[in-house]
């Protein structure tokens, strides 16, 4: 989207990145061989760390400058901020909303690392867990969606299609991520009845956190994409859009 | 366990959660759970491992429920409820879920004791350079915000903006103001700091990454060892001396004089933090006492 | 050998007509200390990050800058990292990491040192400044005052040539800015590093100077040696010397009256004077005596100055000089008028209180109590920690006491124009509860120290129609536009309020508060950060204020604003007032708690709390002197007159 993404990633990076897609049929196959039940979840959950790392890397590859990091920690760090200000809310969280502006203000790909990293980093404050690669990977891909979707004027930087995004993706991205990690590390199977019953039990707190999304956006999203790029502009921040 | 050298520390909890998962053999799983609760007790207190029963406790009730009645898996049916069939293998499989849902989340929270983000920002700093600062100043960032967000606060409810007064609505806007300062503020000062990284030279090539830790003689004769007996565990697998099948109906691997040292090895690997820090206690002890 | 040469620097900020820097020469020797002063917005920040091709401002550029005789812009960013340092001025925002040792390093990591070099340089560093103790804290648990040192050493670990400092200080309180500004000095002696240091905090900064520079709208005023300097800027009456030592302005104050004296009464004709004084100015040498800028050197002056007056022969009985000297009982200064009346009415006030942050805590208010007096200005002064600020909480009712009580008068929450027309504000009058009376909110308004936590929009004309419940009517217009009248921030209502400086981000600020119309006004260190021009505005504004009928309680480490325009002050210890009276008898009773003025005469001349103090008696015993002891008095006394009339 801007001159940062124009620079071409150095050859180590990109072998790398190859590599590691190689990687997960390899991961997968092996899933399939090992004795006994269990293991889908370890598998699942190596799968998804091999698939978060090549964004990592192609991140670390352009090497950002110093103003495009200070910018991305800053929206983690107000994301984090947020959901500790809202723990005392079950579900009620601003963190996709704020990652969702994170994409839309910085691009797909500091989208990803916003999202990732704020699931990351706030589990170093509520704990890390089993969940921590689901919830990283689901909020990365929001983020990085936001950034595909918005940033190249696919879709208008409005109101309404942020919100209608953002309540989809809570609802469809983060929540059957999650829910999905739930059923994998509860049963550990592969099994189509347990999802079900657990995708059902899960949609009130799904569509509490949609809402809560969707009010954020809707009370956030302008203004904080104004004030990103009044900030981009008056310190010539990230090249020019 | 705390000044053990991160990487040992990382991959010794990496792999016993790996196996913990992996592998559900009822024997495995009671030493591992065992072991994850003593070693939790040790680090956060009884009091804090409530807390994490809090969200455990749902968790197993859910695991050891649903697997049972989705899962029809097995041969030996138990009841059947109308079209339901509840077999006594998904039973069992659905407590040893349970059993290893507690263990991982028992040995997540000492991780989390004994992890914490500047080891993590360590080990990773070489790999992944830019993250592990980005998490850094994340974490420099967080605490200024939650008390800043608080000063904003304050002072507006000095210049008569009150966020517990007022209708639903005035609350919303003034909740919604607090948060408008607190990013203009942010993004503003967040400036400054990214002058003082490039003041300092951030962004030059050949970036070096420098930690605390260093990898003494203590580590490489602890890691020896614990690496030894992963080995055995592994390879015990591996070989099938230790095996588990639940479905369609349990299979057990027989007892044996191998297995039964491939146990012992399993439980000398999930003790091995807790035997470490209790015998270094007790030597700080003995060397203050004779002091 | 010049470290730094600047040639003809000028800079334009983009879309701005006029020049941020014009035509600056400057030389910087190796392993000088600079001092470089001027107002705030003079272009200060501008010049200095001029030395470092990263924190260059965009721009148009003029002129050469050249480090170590080669032009700067051809030093790679590599050697510019490591040998240019550079401190900025918020202690908070140049911190990047979480832990100390981290931020230490880091300057090093960036440079790609291996890990025994920055272990070792790192070690070097924490021993230098001892910050041993905290190497493994987080940096969120120091003080700012300990975050500054950490930012000044984590570029210290790059054994930089030359540090670079914008105003390090100005978010300090006055006992960690000295100990900064030692540190700075610490650092020059022992290491020969140059310092070129931009600093409001003349005082403690011009006696470790070795060179000081002197800008004012983008220009060099003057430069040269402090001496050289305060006697160049007396001769052009430079707003400039409002903020240098008291010392120093007494000094320069009483050789522009003897100097005038002996013009006037020189036997050797006016003509010839003239260009004697003319020369001696100029050329700011020794043929004057060198000017006291510490206390110790002033009292050393004031001490030989009063000798002199002694032993001068004197046939008038009535001037007999005293050793001791003594100012008549203050003359009360149109300053410090203290209306009689308004001694009596008590507006508002604290009885007792006791006051903790958390069930287990400390009490940080124990059985205080005070009253503020219909338009005084009451000053509450007071180290770090003694409960200053948590004491405008409880008075605002924002922190609840749990003991004693606080209570406004009625008549301080009178409705006024503003209360009366704008139903919000009448609802928020009632919401407020204090422990006893239901005064309005209204009457009492609190500005807090940080006025960034207060604007929340766009403009700062938008910032104060937020204000009204009604902002778009003409009403709001007009009343916000006169408001931004008063405070002299009517040319930069369209300007966002994080774009203007720290003394106009505090006056919107102020406006915006009082935009409620308060009849008490409590400020949070309203002096933080502001230079003494800006000083000398808000009291300007604070007058304007007590004019209109506002009582004023301020909190502050600020010694010299509060003995200058209080009109009653106290002090608070340990949460609690343990000595509270009108300005002038404060200052006189403290001896080491009081002003630089009080400190420079105390045994030699009494009752002396500002330097305007010293120089009034001083040329009050020259008169005398005069008139006694020379037939052409008159004449003398006239150029004297002339001189006061000036000053």
């Amino acid at each position: 989207m801007d001159a940062s993404t124009k620079t071409r990633l150095p050859l180590k990076t990109i072998v790398a990145i190859i590599v590691i897609v190689l990687c997960i049929p390899l991961i997968l196959g092996l899933g399939v061989l090992l004795p006994g039940e269990g293991g889908i979840y370890a598998i699942s959950a190596i799968v998804i760390v091999l698939v978060m790392l090549p964004f990592m890397l192609a991140f670390e590859g352009r090497r950002p400058q110093a103003r495009e990091l200070v910018l991305i920690t800053v929206m983690i760090a107000l994301a984090v901020a947020g959901r500790a200000a809202f723990f005392m809310v079950p579900q009620f969280k601003p963190m996709v909303a704020l990652v969702i502006i994170a994409g839309v203000a910085l691009g797909a790909e500091s989208g990803f690392v916003t999202g990732s990293l704020s699931a990351f980093i706030s589990n170093f404050i509520f704990g890390q867990g089993p969940w921590t690669p689901w919830q990283m990977f689901a909020l990365g891909l929001i983020g990085f969606l936001a950034g595909l979707i918005f940033s190249k004027g696919r879709l208008p930087v409005k109101r309404l299609p942020l919100c209608l995004f953002g309540g989809l993706s809570a609802l469809l991205i983060y929540g059957l991520f999650m829910d999905t990690s739930s059923v994998l590390l509860m049963t550990n199977l592969l099994s189509g009845q347990s999802a079900v019953a657990i995708y059902l039990a899960g949609l009130p707190f799904n569509a509490v956190h949609a809402v809560a999304t969707v009010l954020f956006l809707a009370f956030l999203a302008p203004f904080m994409i104004e004030k990103l790029e009044r900030v981009r502009s008056k310190y010539g921040l990230l090249g020019n859009q | 366990m705390r000044n053990l050298h991160p990487a040992i520390s990382f991959s010794y909890f990496a792999f016993v959660i790996l196996i913990t998962v992996v592998f559900m053999h009822p024997v495995t799983l009671c030493i591992s759970l065992i072991s994850a609760l003593l070693y939790a007790i040790y680090l956060n207190g009884i009091k804090s491992l409530r807390l994490t029963l809090l969200v455990l406790v749902p968790m197993m009730l859910l695991a050891a429920i649903i697997n049972p009645l989705f899962n029809h898996l097995g041969n030996t049916v138990l009841i059947t409820v109308g079209s339901l069939q509840i077999t006594l293998e998904s039973t069992l499989y659905g407590l040893s879920t349970a059993g290893m849902l507690a263990a991982v989340i028992l040995w997540f929270s000492c991780y989390n004791k004994i992890m914490t983000s500047d080891k993590f920002t360590y080990l990773f700093g070489k790999i992944i350079p830019s993250v592990s600062l980005i998490i850094s100043m994340t974490l420099r960032f967080i605490p200024r915000y939650l008390s800043q967000m608080k000063k904003i606060t304050y002072a507006q409810q000095a210049i008569g903006r009150d966020l517990n007064s007022g209708h639903l609505i005035d609350r919303i806007r003034s909740g919604g103001d607090i948060l408008s300062i607190m990013v203009t503020w942010a993004l503003e000062n967040g400036v400054d700091t990214a002058d003082s990284m490039r003041s300092r030279g951030y962004g030059l090539k050949g970036r070096s990454s420098y930690s605390l830790y260093k990898l003494d003689s203590r580590d490489k004769l602890l890691a020896a060892f614990s690496l030894y007996l992963a080995i055995m565990v592994i390879v015990g697998i591996a070989l099938r001396l230790i095996s588990i099948s639940y479905f369609p109906w349990i299979t057990l691997n027989p007892f044996s004089i191998p297995a039964l040292l491939i146990y012992l090895a399993f439980l000398l690997l999930c003790l091995f933090p807790l035997l470490l820090d209790g015998f270094e206690e007790l030597k700080w002890r003995s060397s203050r006492s004779r002091i | 050998m010049a470290l730094f040469t600047l040639k003809d620097l000028s800079f334009t900020y983009p879309q701005q007509p006029k020049q941020a820097l014009s035509a600056v020469y400057m030389v910087v020797e190796k392993g000088e200390f600079v001092v470089l002063c001027g107002r705030s917005g003079c272009g200060k920040s501008t010049l200095l990050r001029h030395l470092k091709t990263v924190l260059t401002p965009h721009g148009k550029h003029q002129g050469e800058i050249l480090f170590d005789n080669r032009p700067l812009a051809q030093v790679d960013l590599r050697e510019q990292s490591s040998r240019i340092g550079f401190v900025l001025q918020s202690p908070e925002n140049q911190i990047v990491t979480d832990k100390v040792w981290h931020e230490l390093a880091f300057g090093l990591e960036s440079l790609g040192c291996d890990t025994a070099t920055i272990r070792l340089r790192v070690a070097e560093m924490a021993s230098f400044f001892g910050i041993q103790e905290w190497y493994h804290k987080d940096v969120n648990e120091l003080s700012g005052g300990q975050k500054q040192l950490l930012n000044l050493a984590a570029v210290m670990v790059m054994q930089p040539d030359v540090l670079v400092l914008d105003e390090p200080t100005a978010q300090l309180d006055p006992i960690a800015a000295a100990e900064f500004l030692n540190q700075l000095k610490k650092i020059n002696d022992e290491t020969g590093t140059t310092i070129i240091i931009a600093e409001q905090r003349l005082e403690v900064v011009l006696p470790l100077a070795d060179k000081v520079v002197v800008l004012a709208d983008g220009k060099v005023l003057a430069q040269g040696d402090v001496s050289a300097i305060s006697t160049r800027l007396n001769v052009t009456k430079s707003p400039m010397l409002k903020a240098f030592p008291a010392a120093a302005r007494v000094f320069l104050a009483m050789e522009d009256q003897t100097d005038d004296a002996c013009t006037a009464g020189s036997p050797k004709g006016e003509h010839f004077n003239r260009e004697y004084r003319g020369d001696a100015r100029f050329n700011c040498d020794s043929s004057i005596a060198t000017c006291p800028i510490t206390i110790r050197e002033g009292r050393d002056w004031l001490m030989r100055e009063l000798a002199a007056t002694q032993s001068q022969p004197s046939s008038d009985q009535l001037a007999q000089p005293q050793m001791l000297s003594t100012l008549p009982p203050a003359p009360p200064s149109p300053v410090h008028a203290e209306n009689p009346s308004d001694a009596s009415t008590v507006v508002a006030g604290a009885k007792e209180v006791w006051f903790r942050y958390e069930r287990k805590g400390a009490d940080i208010l124990r059985g205080l109590s005070l009253e503020i007096h219909q338009s005084e200005l009451f000053c509450l002064l007071g180290g770090n920690g003694t409960g200053k600020s948590t004491t405008l909480g409880v008075l605002a009712g924002l922190l609840k006491p749990y003991r004693g009580k606080v209570w406004l008068e009625k008549q301080a929450s009178s409705a006024n124009t503003l209360a009366a027309t704008d139903d919000l504000l009448q609802n928020k009058l009632a919401a407020f509860t204090s422990a006893e009376s239901t005064a309005a909110r209204g009457g009492l308004c609190l500005l807090p120290q940080d006025s960034q936590t207060i604007f929340t929009e766009k403009t700062i004309r938008d910032d104060l129609l937020t204000m009204f419940t009604n902002p778009k009517s003409d009403i709001s217009l007009a009343r916000a536009d006169s408001i931004a009248e008063l405070l002299e921030i009517d040319t930069l209502l369209d300007r966002h309020p994080f774009d203007v400086s720290v003394g106009e981000q505090q006056r919107a600020a102020l406006a915006k508060v009082l935009l409620r119309e308060p009849q008490i006004l409590l400020l949070d260190e309203p002096t933080k950060g502001l230079d003494a021009a800006f000083k000398e505005q808000l009291a300007a504004i604070l007058e304007k204020l007590k004019a209109r009928g506002v009582s004023i309680l301020m909190v502050s480490h600020d010694i010299e604003f509060c003995a200058a325009y209080a009109d009653r002050c106290a002090m608070l210890f340990d949460g609690d007032v343990v000595s509270q009276s009108a300005t002038r008898q404060f200052f006189v009773g403290n001896s080491f708690y009081t002003t630089a003025a009080n400190r420079l005469s105390r045994g030699l001349v009494e009752n002396v709390v500002t330097a305007e103090d010293i120089i009034k008696h001083l040329s009050t015993l020259n008169e005398r002197q005069s008139k006694s002891g020379f037939p052409s008095s008159s004449n003398k006394l006239s150029g004297t007159s002339s001189v006061r009339a000036r000053s």
